[in-house]
């Protein structure tokens, strides 16, 4: 029995879950979901889909340089069962865990105290550009003039062909 | 998952390079798709041109094109779920001919084919082929 990895997003993919895809030059592509099966049928690259494993250790968001994880390793030599062994092997992996765990608590805070001064700033620049657009919520000064209404004379003796008038009708005149 | 008019590369080399899916011989359960391990009637759609130094030799196999043939399937797209929970997919569709006695046409196999073959009585072919998967 072997615990695979996921071609794509890198997590664990245990016997009887997930699906694998063999190219015809025989490598084999292993798939925890139906998810990262189609992602990877989009030919999309996992070290830039940012929720996988590999982006995250590119983008240097997660540990890469450590000793604690050369201990997870693929051995390819079998181990014949010994109970002392095994029971060295758990304790082993336990306190490789918990090792790993404060490391990383440790490097998340590392990488949080630069983002802490960044978001600061980011948050007094919107402030800023805040204040500035109060400025121009302020009312307008209007100064109003009095508005006087002008009768404009219409000459009253107009001649239009459209207008009946002076006794005549609207048809064709005829001598 | 292969039906009438499904198309298959042939990775023998019996001289057929793709052939053509006309009948699924049946078995019990098949409901009329054949997968990995399951035997065809096909036509041979396209053959390698049989040169006049392999025409002269006593056991030549001569594969035209427009032959009607056996063949087994050896690989499939379709992704099948083997008996232990994995399910496995492959690149393309590919089978090896047959002669009338079920026997391999050709002497070698080139390229992977599923290791389904064994459980279904074509260890042959495994054991030619230079690797399983």
């Amino acid at each position: 029995m072997r615990i695979e990895k996921c071609y794509f997003c890198s997590t664990n993919v245990y016997p009887g879950h997930g699906s694998a895809f063999v190219r015809n030059d025989a490598k084999v592509f292993r798939f925890c979901t139906s998810k990262c099966h189609k992602n990877f049928k989009m030919k999309r690259n996992p070290r830039k889909v940012r929720w996988t494993k590999a982006f995250r250790k590119a983008a240097g968001k997660e540990m890469t340089i450590d000793s604690t994880i050369d201990f997870e390793k693929r051995r390819n030599v079998p181990v014949r069962y010994d109970r002392d062994l095994v029971q060295t092997t758990i304790r082993a992996m336990k306190r490789v865990g918990e090792i790993k765990a404060r490391r990383e608590r440790a490097f998340f805070k590392n990488r949080m105290a630069v983002a802490k001064a960044k978001q600061r700033a980011h948050r007094q620049k919107t402030l800023e550009k805040a204040k500035v657009s109060v400025m121009l919520h302020e009312p307008m000064a209007i100064n109003e003039t009095p508005k006087i209404k002008e009768k404009i004379k219409v000459p009253s003796k107009t001649r239009s062909a459209l207008v009946q008038g002076d006794g005549r009708s609207m048809g064709m005149e005829i001598d | 998952m292969i039906g009438l008019k499904s198309t298959l590369n042939v990775i023998d080399n019996s001289g057929a390079l793709l052939v053509e899916c006309v009948n699924i011989l049946k078995n019990k359960v098949n409901n009329g798709w054949g997968s990995v391990g399951d035997e065809i009637v096909c036509v041979v759609k396209k053959a390698r041109p049989i040169s006049a130094a392999s025409q002269a030799s006593v056991n030549a196999v001569k594969v035209r094109r427009g032959d009607v043939r056996r063949a087994v399937i050896v690989r499939t797209r379709k992704a099948v779920r083997r008996p232990d929970g994995r399910i496995i997919r492959f690149d393309d569709n590919a089978a090896v001919l047959l002669n009338n006695k079920r026997e391999m046409l050709g002497t070698r196999v080139g390229g992977l084919v599923s290791s389904d073959l064994r459980m279904k009585g074509w260890g042959k072919i495994v054991s030619l082929a230079p690797k399983v998967l």
